[in-house]
């Protein structure tokens, strides 16, 4: 026993003395590896990460694997439609009932429920659903993306710059963010949204001018973030020494301060994934963002505002595109949660 | 203490104005034009206008020179109308934009507090004791189940709710605030209005626990492990009263505070839940207005939930100072 112990004080010591251990049994472990350990330990960031994973295989590669329909491929196999009326007279105190059933043979079949050739139906138009998921899927995902890459970028960039400089410059910056986060968010969208129909954009790229401008109101929280933590390891020794070395001020902030804001950072984005989607599904839902005969997730669930029939007796139409957008947002917000504990240097588990 | 917060009030203002300078500019970019609606409508009628009486009708309404300039000018005459506490008449309703925020607020605060009420009732004993039992099954449970209501879409599990309670049980209306048929007064027509904003209510409440409850058990945690509590606990205190008297007080701190952040979502209503239940609260209004071109209104409103904003991180910064004695104002 005492023998273990004595040779773990040596190992310690020679590992402090050139960070590579002798002894073959001792596994030395890098910061990052033990986040990604702490990360994987918890059940709840593997069940997000398989499903935010199985989204974009599903998304990504489904519609190259099932090349049934297309996103805009209607079905035009037809379908009869039965209306039955009745009306009832009374000649000489009898009862006299003529029921007449209407035939009517219609070009689409729409509104068909689940079977072979349709996994989840079809939708009002004649839409395959289960495809337009996939299709739905890939708007939102990449849209949510580009938004949170160019609000990280703006955001680190801005709030670097504010909580290096401080003075004047931090001043400008963060009253510009002031005035940014005080824009109400969806009635500004509605706006804008607005003002794009009448600018003629093509349907499909409307999406992607309304996250930019997304963008553009979403920057402050992220450079708040920055700059906060900016200004606290600013303070801090090796930050002297950056600048006594006389390293250039881009160097000081790119490569010493914001490699420190990291951790605190890819939580944000994780978060902000599954809120810009949350966003896109709602601007499409008020038919602001993706427009028909293109699929959203959102999109897909804007026909029952207007349909009670649908909205009651065709829950296949609208209800899987819901439960994509719930994985989703659910599968961001559970790696984020993990990411957020895995990165805590007070962790202790 | 004084000169902060006149300090703030200034700073309050510049970001006001910067603010509504931005609003303006993109109203008036809207193509949404209820100059032109009213003039088809008249037109439908049969009655012909003529150029001069069209031009006249723009220059009323002060939307006649569509140039930056000419924007700019107009964004100065509504500020002007502003400083003598004039929003402007509002184009659809004809009444004051004031008077229009103030009758449809009502409601939309009504649903807000109710919710609000609900969701501290709610969240904060559960993150209790999800905070108290970390890592047991308990928390997983209670944390899945919340994260799971951050993540609903709010228009997606209004519209499941009103599909299964209101339309499939039949146990609550689906839409409206009164039911139209019957005409309730006094305590009968209370009545009417708690059936109707069950539904929307139980949709703000699961969706807003979520948020509450991570934020009382992440100050819980804090709490938890602070020195004072390990005191309380070596002098023998039983855990109710450690958990009840030294730790819970502490936790109130972020969550008094958080009271001021509520000021806007209190009054600026919900526009999606609203929209989705079809209630006559602002937000619902303000998207009728948005479609219809209505400028004044949609102008006033946006400035209202300015304001609103600005004045709940005023707030929440002042109660911040007076909550925590070791937090100073400068």
């Amino acid at each position: 026993m005492n023998d273990i112990k004595e040779k773990e004080t040596n190992e310690e010591k020679t590992v402090q003395e050139d960070d590579v251990p002798h002894d073959k049994t001792v596994r030395l472990m890098s910061p990052t590896r033990m986040v990604v350990r702490r990360f994987f330990r918890s059940k709840l960031s593997i069940i997000g990460l398989i499903m935010v994973i199985g989204l974009f295989i599903f998304s990504f590669a489904g519609p190259l694997l099932y090349t049934e329909w297309g996103e805009i491929e209607l079905d035009e196999s037809g379908k009869t439609e039965y209306s039955v009326s009745e009306t009832t007279y009374t000649v000489d105190g009898k009862e006299y009932t003529i029921r007449q059933t209407t035939e009517k043979s219609l070009k689409d079949n729409f509104l068909d429920g689940p079977s072979a050739t349709h996994i989840l139906g079809t939708d009002n138009e004649g839409y395959d659903i289960f495809v337009r998921l996939m299709y739905g899927g890939r708007i939102s995902l990449t849209v949510s993306f580009i938004a949170v890459f160019l609000i990280t970028i703006l955001g680190v960039i801005l709030g670097g710059i504010a909580g290096y400089f401080g003075g004047a410059i931090d001043n400008i910056i963060m009253r510009l963010c002031d005035i940014l986060i005080c824009l109400p968010g969806i009635p500004i969208l509605l706006i804008i949204s607005t003002i794009l129909d009448a600018s003629e954009i093509d349907a499909k790229y409307r999406i992607y001018l309304l996250m930019i401008y997304l963008t553009f109101i979403s920057w402050p929280g992220t450079a708040r973030l920055v700059r906060g933590q900016i200004l606290s390891l600013r303070e801090q020794e090796y930050m002297v020494a950056a600048e006594a070395m006389g390293y250039s001020t881009s160097r000081q902030i790119f490569k010493h301060l914001v490699p420190n804001v990291m951790p605190q950072l890819i939580v944000s984005m994780s978060l902000s994934l599954g809120s810009m989607i949350l966003y896109e599904a709602t601007l499409s839902y008020l038919n602001l963002g993706v427009k028909a005969p293109y699929a959203a997730w959102g999109t897909m669930i804007n026909i029952i505002s207007t349909n009670q029939d649908i909205l009651q007796n065709h829950l296949n139409v609208w209800v899987p595109a819901g439960v994509c957008i719930v994985i989703a947002v659910l599968g961001f917000n559970f790696i984020g949660d993990g990411l957020r504990d895995a990165l805590d240097p007070k962790a202790r588990r | 203490m004084l000169k902060y917060i006149l300090k703030r009030l200034g700073m309050s203002i510049l970001i006001l104005l910067g603010v509504s300078l931005i609003i303006y500019f993109l109203i008036r970019l809207m193509p949404v034009d209820f100059i032109q609606d009213k003039i088809n409508a008249i037109n439908q009628g049969g009655a012909t206008v003529s150029e001069e009486t069209v031009n006249a009708m723009y220059e009323m309404y002060g939307l006649g020179d569509n140039s930056f300039l000419g924007i700019l000018k107009g964004y100065f005459s509504w500020l002007g109308a502003l400083a003598r506490f004039d929003l402007g008449t509002s184009f659809v309703y004809g009444i004051p934009v004031a008077q229009v925020i103030f009758e449809h607020m009502g409601i939309s605060f009504a649903i807000a507090l109710i919710a609000t009420i609900f969701e501290f009732m709610i969240a904060i004993p559960l993150g209790i004791t999800a905070a108290t039992h970390q890592y047991s099954f308990r928390d997983y449970l209670v944390t899945v189940l919340v994260m799971i209501g951050i993540s609903l879409p709010s228009f997606f599990f209004g519209n499941m709710l009103k599909d299964f309670f209101a339309l499939k049980l039949g146990w609550f209306p689906a839409s409206g605030l009164v039911d139209a048929t019957a005409s309730y007064t006094g305590i009968q027509l209370l009545g009417d209005y708690f059936v109707h904003m069950f539904i929307p209510i139980l949709t703000i409440v699961i969706l807003s626990i979520g948020a509450r409850m991570r934020m009382t058990r992440t100050n819980m945690l804090e709490v938890m492990n602070s020195d004072y509590i390990r005191t309380a606990r070596a002098k023998g205190l039983s855990e109710k009263v450690v958990i009840n008297k030294h730790a819970f007080r502490n936790t109130l701190i972020p969550l008094v505070t958080s009271l001021a952040g509520l000021l806007p979502s209190l009054f600026s209503g919900a526009i999606i839940t609203e929209q989705v239940f079809d209630l006559p609260g602002i937000g619902n209004i303000a998207l009728d207005a948005m479609n219809r071109g209505d400028i004044p209104f949609i102008m006033g409103y946006n400035m209202f939930l300015a304001l609103l904003s600005v004045l709940g991180v005023l707030l929440a910064d002042l109660m911040y100072g007076i909550v925590d004695p070791r937090v100073k104002l400068e």
